[in-house]
């Protein structure tokens, strides 16, 4: 029972620290332009 | 202009075929230890290739030798042509043979003729790449450059064994040993190979760009494996390789400065390794007989070319390059005319 209660102590704490870590995170949405680029002729004078 | 190729296998048949096609040949001597394959290349090229049947180091009278053999043969015959008084263009892409190449330089630059180093997809086109690059740049530090894919068996042969033994990279003004499938990093290729996971290996790039770049502190080499490849790499391949692979791809990158700041520029194509390395090899011979050299001796291809007319001519052969401009937020480092 009391293994029980410190597991669950455990992975309640973890989802609290999990949750703080999403809200707070500052990801944003990765990039949709930029990348790769033929070399033009003016590139290759 | 007459021409001799010395093998026919993938890269050899494709730098045959653009010789033929282009308009500096006249004559084009195939040689080839397998006579079917001799035969089938020189039938499907027509005029003006002949077939000949002698060994690969007896005499030739010809202005200029294309070397495209396995690793290990490329530079005893790049020696022996040289000896006989004759340019030679290799695709030598294993690292003891780069080593004896460039081993020949003083004796080349003695004799007043030149000898490519590496003509094919990597080393070779990366070469030329890192050139175009350093041009961005007031100084360059770091040099980096990746591989994807292999031609024919024989470049298959050497990419297993290349990451079954240690890499050659240029660590702070010396050489450095790394066992060949460490150092994991993932690189973008151009699309659409895309990303891939790069290992160390035995590749001979740093070999030709360390003597490109003088006072440049790290040159590394990577290619791309899979986990069956670092697996299996000291063991004897399980299967027989492909008789052509398909897409492949290079990337280059280039860490220095410009001005006061720190800047990167990275370059890529993509293409059959196979159709890259013919077109360079053939282009380099082209060059070479033109007298478009930058001197004698033997070095790589980025020592040896202009490098943007080079590319210029190469992307006319159907061999494109881009450069990777990230997500846009940083402007990037365009090119010097006081630049190298």
């Amino acid at each position: 029972m009391k293994m029980l209660r410190r597991a669950l102590i455990a992975l309640g704490l973890a989802g609290m620290i999990a949750a703080v870590l999403r809200l707070r995170g500052t990801g944003g949405a990765p990039p949709t332009d930029g990348g790769w680029r033929e070399l033009g002729p003016d590139e290759l004078d | 202009m007459r021409v001799a190729v010395l093998g026919a296998g993938a890269v050899g048949a494709r730098t045959c075929r653009q010789l033929v096609t282009g308009e500096v040949v006249t004559e084009l001597v195939v040689r080839e230890h397998r006579a079917g394959r001799r035969s089938d290349v020189v039938t499907s090229l027509g005029e003006p290739a002949r077939a000949d049947e002698a060994d690969y180091d007896a005499p030739l009278d010809v202005d200029a030798v294309v070397v495209t053999g396995p690793a290990g043969t490329q530079a005893p015959l790049a020696r022996t042509f040289l000896r006989r008084g004759l340019p030679v263009v290799t695709t030598a892409d294993g690292v003891e043979d780069m080593r004896a190449l460039l081993a020949l330089d003083a004796e080349a630059r003695e004799r007043g003729i030149t000898v490519v180093a590496g003509a094919g997809m990597a080393p070779g086109l990366t070469d030329v790449l890192a050139a175009l690059g350093a041009r961005r740049l007031t100084a360059v530090d770091e040099v980096h450059v990746s591989k994807c894919g292999t031609a024919g068996p024989a470049c298959a042969r050497e990419h297993h064994r290349a990451l079954g033994g240690h890499s050659v990279d240029w660590r702070d003004g010396g050489w450095s040993e790394r066992p060949g499938g460490s150092g994991r990093e993932l690189h973008w290729f151009p699309d659409p190979v895309g990303a891939k996971d790069c290992y160390r290996g035995a590749l001979p790039d740093a070999l030709t760009l360390v003597p490109t770049f003088p006072g440049v502190a790290r040159v590394t080499a990577r290619m791309a494996a899979t986990r069956r490849d670092r697996l299996t790499a000291r063991l004897p391949m399980l299967r027989r390789p492909h008789p052509e692979a398909g897409p492949g791809a290079v990337r280059v990158e280039l860490r220095g400065t410009v001005g006061e700041g720190r800047a990167v520029v990275v370059f890529g194509a993509m293409d059959r390794p196979s159709v890259a390395a013919g077109a360079v090899a053939a282009q380099a011979v082209e060059w070479l007989l033109a007298g478009r050299m930058n001197r004698s001796g033997v070095a790589g291809l980025g020592e040896l070319v202009a490098p943007g007319p080079f590319l210029a001519e190469l992307a006319a052969r159907g061999v494109r390059c881009a450069i990777f401009e990230g997500d846009g937020a940083d402007p990037l480092p365009q090119p010097s005319p006081a630049g190298k």
